[in-house]
């Protein structure tokens, strides 16, 4: 535009009063006439009437991991039952700690999505579309909600990211010494990170899903093949690790290009392994990253390229001693490596060949697939007689050699049976450590601990490698946002409660005892005709499953949003969704406007969609950030046992009927109400205590008599199935008569006399936000 | 003393070493008592009772409640174990009752008042740590004892690091001095 152009415009700018726009803000708004709600990019305080009104149901609960501070040169503090020299006591400091791990995570997410989003836009060009096919219309409901815009092409993306960036400063800041000191202030602070984290999430799955090709929502997207054995161990092996789909998407686009498909494998772990299949179905998945150590140690991969997140930091060292080469990828990883990015890239390569280099940091995602691939090719047949694992004979000689310590069960996160099996190996039994093998996720904290110094993941891996020759299974491949037209089929019935839930089994593979117990528990609620969506490891946890007829679970349910439906949705930052179909739900069945309209669409959320989220072996900062997202939404969590170390829970407290009072907006009254859900977030011991809590975490006040007997009828079926006894807290959830499931009438009935139960009307528009002045007190 | 899981050491105080009689002088100061049991003393699927360790551990814990009169919540799924032997428990999640435990007002498990010692058994060690952590900061109401075979830093008291034998040996000592204490109470009460 010319300058005599510009000077024409601001002209006619400044005739119209109080107008405020900008270029850009036009062109990213286009054809959306929905007036501009009340939050339009909220800084740090805006929601926190909201948050309030949350915490003050869902209070929060406190184990503090340590009991002192170690953050400043006045400590180390005891705040055991004292106040430290800053002045903060134990509660305050868990609040600090846990808004600090919620930081964390979103910062992964955000440099995830920024890294992802400036090679996007450097490959595809600032006006990239961001369509998402003819069934999505709302393509960012994270976005529209929270900022109040909607994107039109990827460069639109970058001031969503600027506003993460500038509200994670101003939070992270908070936890400094001597700054924030009130634990309600510190959790409402931790939403607002959970927050920016959805955001963040959204504009990387987004962003990948437009740039990519990858599948947009539909429905029957391909199976992909998963597990250990799923490799050709004859061809150059190349392993990605990591959530960053950039590299391993270059590299299956190199081998494609060049014609080299059929001549490299490209395998991932972790989430980068299920976005890279989502580019190319051809991709496969090794696994979740309880695999990373075992499958480098197997020394099949001849190139192991790692971008962000969740990557061993070991992972130099490790493949250093099968002569694996390492890339890594992105500037928060660079272990120390030679940066080659402006390289050539055939020095590069014989540079990595001639060994004169260890790995190399290269900072150029196309570049990084022509030099994995290349590398690949010519190292894969000098490493393919090198020994790397002990055989079962030196497996036998190793055990010998125990000193019966027992370190390695006493550091085992979860004390498996170690011991018991390095002594059966002792004496060429293997039937234990096999055992031990299924359910490990290989951490090695066994190893490190060994003092006599045993390499008992080599040992477990060798007999797993060896007993189970035939580890090949099947995942979805992940298809993305659900899409409008299946929302418009299940707001209804999820709404009333008919379809009695919607089940997310979210995050890592921190399990109790391996990850089976995801898929029995996912299955459980498919076949009740829950709705059950995953993403990430859990997403790959579940399809390691296979049933008596061989078959997963992928094979076995459809691939529909809907009744008895199993999705997978894709990588963690797929998550996005999860909260992003409950926002859909309130705008295209309940027509609730979305724009910068956070708390009405949250409060819709808590009070009638019965969804939540299931992170049962939640490890990371990262899933620290993802609960706290989708709580903010009213979307209650249950993590597993290790989710109490994240120091922090939200917690409900049914005896206490005050707190679940609800404001009916259209009587105008202020009601009795109900705990539901109960809580917000709550870690469960066993899998069994998890599948009697879903069906009750997943009631909602506005449930309709016929929803409701559905979900109480899962409710009591599940207990007494897993816990074998009656709930004892039903009369909380049974409104009226009309609630009492018929194949329970006559127990039910008994036992709400014998709480001496009263009816209550359900409230006609359950809200927990206040009235407006016509409506009433 | 080093914890089972040695990283479970929060900070300078610790949980002093129990043995069977300072249990017993605890259990004879506190007023309100309660027992909790998880799931990690449940036999496994297909286990042969009759002669497996944890089903005398269960044995033994459900002697000490009935010969002290003490209430016991069962967390994770430990409950059916429990029912099948006709004994009654309250069944709850380990985070909710850890919950409610810190609440100076909340009434107990009897509706009596709110407990002033726990005794703590089979949850699952790192859980059960956390939940101790939560109740040594934030429960200055209460006091709380393991009687698991491994030691267990955050609680006020609590067993050794042991061997299943010695632990059984333990538990079994427990319940003969609460049965002999009883006794001895019933006869000055009878005199």
């Amino acid at each position: 535009m010319t300058l005599k152009g510009i000077k024409e415009l601001q002209n006619e700018i400044w005739m119209i009063k109080n107008l405020k726009a900008n270029f850009g803000e036009l062109r990213l708004n286009r054809n959306w006439d929905e007036p501009m709600g009340p939050t339009s990019k909220p800084n740090v305080t805006d929601l926190r009437a909201w948050d309030f009104k949350l915490l003050s149901r869902f209070e929060p609960f406190y184990a503090p991991f340590c009991d002192m501070c170690c953050m400043c040169t006045f400590g180390k503090c005891d705040l055991l039952g004292k106040k430290g020299a800053c002045g903060i006591n134990a509660d305050a400091q868990q609040a600090r700690t846990f808004l600090l791990s919620c930081c964390i995570g979103t910062a992964a997410h955000t440099a995830h999505a920024h890294h992802l989003l400036k090679h996007l836009i450097e490959k595809k060009g600032e006006n990239f579309p961001i369509d998402l096919g003819m069934n999505i219309d709302i393509e960012a409901p994270i976005m529209r909600t929270v900022i109040g815009e909607k994107p039109g092409k990827l460069g639109d993306f970058r001031k969503v990211l600027d506003y993460c960036e500038e509200q994670l400063t101003y939070l992270l800041s908070a936890t400094h010494t001597g700054q924030e000191g009130n634990i309600l202030d510190f959790e409402s602070k931790t939403f607002h990170a959970g927050m920016i984290d959805e955001l963040s999430k959204e504009v990387c799955d987004i962003s990948q899903i437009a740039a990519y090709g990858m599948p947009k929502g539909e429905e029957d997207v391909p199976l992909i093949e998963l597990g250990l054995g799923v490799v050709d161990k004859e061809k150059p092996v190349i392993l990605c690790i990591g959530h960053n789909v950039a590299p391993g998407a270059e590299i299956v686009d190199y081998t494609n290009d060049k014609g080299l498909y059929n001549e490299v494998e490209v395998c991932g772990i972790c989430c980068s392994a299920i976005d890279i299949s989502r580019r190319d179905k051809n991709a496969k998945i090794i696994g979740p990253l309880s695999k990373q150590l075992e499958f480098i140690r197997s020394g099949i991969a001849d190139v192991i390229v790692v971008d962000e997140q969740c990557i061993r930091t070991d992972v130099l060292e490790e493949a250093l001693k099968n002569n694996s080469t390492v890339i890594v990828t992105t500037d928060n990883a660079c272990y120390g490596l030679p940066d080659r990015t402006n390289e050539d890239a055939d020095k590069t390569v014989s540079d990595l060949i001639e060994r004169r280099i260890d790995g190399a940091l290269i900072l150029d995602a196309e570049k990084v697939g022509e030099i994995a691939v290349k590398t690949a090719l010519r190292i894969s047949k000098d490493r393919r007689n090198i020994k790397i694992l002990p055989d079962l004979k030196e497996v036998t000689k190793y055990a010998e050699d125990c000193i019966k310590c027992r370190m390695c069960e006493r550091t085992c996160p979860n004390s498996f049976p170690v011991f018991d099996a390095i002594q059966d190996a002792g004496e060429g039994q293997f039937s234990k450590l096999l055992e031990v093998y299924e359910i490990c996720y290989s951490c090695g904290k066994c190893e490190e601990s060994c003092k006599a110094d045993l390499p008992l993941v080599s040992m477990l891996t060798k007999v797993g490698g060896h007993y189970l020759k035939n580890q090949n299974y099947r995942i979805r491949q992940g298809r993305g946002p659900i899409q409008d037209v299946e929302i418009r089929k299940v707001g209804r019935p999820i709404v009333f409660g008919e379809i009695p839930g919607i089940i997310a089994f979210v995050g890592c593979t921190n399990y109790p005892k391996g990850g089976e117990e995801i898929a029995k528990m996912a299955e459980e609620f498919l076949k009740r005709n829950y709705i059950v969506v995953a993403t990430g490891c859990s997403a790959m946890s579940i399809g390691e499953y296979k049933d008596k007829e061989g078959i997963t679970l992928y094979e076995k349910y459809e691939d529909v949003f809907g009744a008895g439906g199993l999705v997978n949705l894709g990588s963690c930052v797929s998550n996005a969704h999860v909260s992003g179909a409950c926002i859909k739900i309130a705008n295209i069945f309940a027509k609730k406007p979305l724009r910068a309209n956070y708390e009405e669409i949250a409060d819709y959320i808590l009070n009638r969609i019965g969804a939540c989220g299931v992170a049962f072996g939640a490890y990371s900062q990262k899933a620290s950030a993802i609960t706290a997202g989708i709580n903010r939404w009213g979307i209650p969590a249950i993590v597993g046992p290790h989710g109490t170390k994240f120091k922090r829970l939200l917690l409900g407290r049914k005896d206490k009927k005050e707190s679940w009072k609800v404001n009916d907006l259209r009587s105008g009254e202020v009601v009795e109400g109900e705990p539901s859900p109960e809580h917000l977030l709550y870690a469960a011991e066993t899998k069994e205590e998890v599948i009697a809590l879903i069906p009750k975490i997943c009631i909602r006040v506005n449930d309709t008599p016929k929803g409701r007997q559905t979900k109480l009828t899962n409710y009591i079926d599940l207990h007494q199935k897993y816990i074998e006894t009656f709930p004892n807290d039903l009369h909380l959830f049974v409104r009226n008569r009309n609630d009492i499931p018929i194949t329970y009438r006559k127990q039910v009935t008994e036992f709400l006399e014998s709480k001496g139960w009263k009816p209550k009307e359900a409230p006609f528009e359950p809200s927990l936000m206040d009235f407006k002045k016509e409506e009433g007190r | 003393m080093m914890p089972w899981q040695p990283t479970t050491i929060a900070g300078p105080k610790q949980a002093r070493v129990a043995n069977p009689e300072s249990v017993i002088r605890m259990l004879k100061k506190a007023k309100r008592p309660l027992f909790i049991i998880g799931p990690v003393i449940i036999c496994d699927e297909g286990c042969d009772e009759t002669v497996c360790h944890k089903a005398k551990i269960r044995s033994s814990c459900m002697d000490i409640a009935k010969e002290w009169d003490i209430p016991v919540v069962t967390v994770g799924h430990a409950f059916k174990s429990f029912l099948k032997e006709g004994f009654d428990t309250e069944p709850m999640g380990i985070i909710e009752i850890v919950n409610l435990l810190k609440d100076p007002e909340w009434k107990g498990l009897r509706g009596e008042g709110q407990h002033d010692l726990v005794l703590f058994i089979g949850v699952t060690y790192y859980i059960a740590s956390q939940g101790l952590s939560t109740l040594k900061h934030f429960a200055q109401h209460l006091v709380t004892v393991t009687l698991c075979k491994f030691f267990h830093p955050n609680a006020d008291a609590s067993f050794p690091n042991m061997s299943d034998k010695k632990w059984l040996k333990y538990l079994e000592k427990l319940k003969i001095s609460l049965r002999i204490l009883n006794q001895e109470i019933n006869t000055i009460r009878r005199v």
